[in-house]
C-alpha cells in the first residue's frame, strides 16, 4: 500500500460521491464526466490493488489478517466497473446516486484497507 | 390492479430503486464477504453470531435479486427477505444491547447496526417502502 495512493484515491471517490448525488438532485442522467470520473478511481485502486498484492504475495510484507486484506483488495476494484454499469443502463437522474453508493462503498474498503495494513505486526 | 395482476405495477428495478439495489448490493457483497472470512478462519470463536453474519450476507443477496428482478415472483422474494432482515436487526439489534457478551460487534446486525452507520436500520424500512409504493397499481 502506499499512502498517497489512499489519499488520493479516497479524495477522487469522495469527489466522484458528491458529483453523483448533486446530478441526481439537478435531474440529469449519468454522462461522460461520471465515466471520466470513474474510470479516474478505477486506475487509481488498480495500481494500488497491484502494488498491495505484489507486496503481500511476492514482497515478503506479512499481514496480521491478510485473507480479509486480500478480500478487502478485491471488491476496492470490483464495485466501480459494476456500479457504472448498472448506473448507465437505465438513463435516469438515479445513476448519479447509485455511482455515489458505489463510490461510498469503496471508499469505506480502501480505508478498511488502510486499518489492516500493518506490516510485520 | 392488485399487485399479481402483473404489468399493472411499476418495477421495482427503476428510477430511485435503482439506488436502493446499489446499497443493498454492496451490502450483499461486504456481510456475505465478512461472514465467510469469519467462517473459514475462526468458527470456533463465536459460531452464532459468525452464522448469523453469513445468514445476513444471504438475505441481502435474496433482498438484491428480489429487487433488481421483475415480476411477482421476485416482488415476493423481495417481500419476504426484506422483512426477514427487518426482524433480524430489531432481534440481534435489541439482543446485543440487552446481553453484549453472547453477540461481539462481529455482525451486521450487531447493536442495530453501529459499525456500519446504521444503515442496516434503516434499509429494510426503506425497502418496504419503496417495495409498497411500487406495488400500487399506476
Amino acid at each position: 500500500m502506499i499512502g498517497a495512493l489512499v489519499l488520493v484515491s479516497t479524495v477522487v471517490l469522495a469527489a466522484v460521491a458528491v458529483f453523483g448525488l448533486v446530478t441526481t438532485a439537478l435531474n440529469r442522467p449519468p454522462d461522460r464526466w461520471h465515466r471520466i470520473g470513474v474510470g479516474a478511481a478505477e486506475v487509481l485502486l488498480v495500481v494500488q490493488a497491484l502494488i498491495a498484492t505484489y507486496q503481500v504475495l511476492l514482497g515478503g510484507v506479512t499481514l496480521p489478517e491478510q485473507t480479509t486484506f486480500l478480500i478487502y483488495l478485491v471488491v476496492s476494484v470490483c464495485v466501480m466497473p459494476i456500479a457504472l454499469q448498472f448506473a448507465t443502463a437505465e438513463p435516469s437522474r438515479w445513476g448519479g446516486t447509485v455511482i455515489a453508493a458505489g463510490a461510498i462503498g469503496t471508499l469505506v474498503a480502501v480505508l478498511r484497507l488502510q486499518g489492516l495494513w500493518v506490516p510485520g505486526a | 390492479m392488485r399487485e399479481r395482476d402483473g404489468g399493472e405495477v411499476r418495477a421495482t428495478a427503476t428510477g430511485p430503486g435503482r439506488a436502493l439495489i446499489a446499497v443493498y448490493g454492496i451490502f450483499a457483497l461486504s456481510a456475505t464477504a465478512r461472514g465467510g472470512v469469519q467462517i473459514a478462519e475462526r468458527f470456533g470463536e463465536a459460531p452464532l453470531a459468525y452464522s448469523l453474519s453469513a445468514l445476513a450476507g444471504i438475505v441481502y443477496i435474496l433482498a438484491t435479486i428480489g429487487l433488481a428482478g421483475t415480476g411477482p415472483g421476485f416482488r415476493r422474494l423481495a417481500w419476504a427477505a426484506v422483512v426477514f432482515e427487518l426482524i433480524g436487526v430489531l432481534t440481534v439489534g435489541t439482543f446485543t444491547v440487552f446481553v453484549p457478551s453472547d453477540f461481539p460487534q462481529d455482525t451486521v446486525w450487531s447493536y442495530y447496526g453501529i459499525g456500519y452507520a446504521f444503515i442496516p436500520l434503516v434499509l429494510p424500512f426503506v425497502g418496504l417502502w419503496w417495495l409498497r409504493r411500487t406495488g400500487r397499481a399506476r
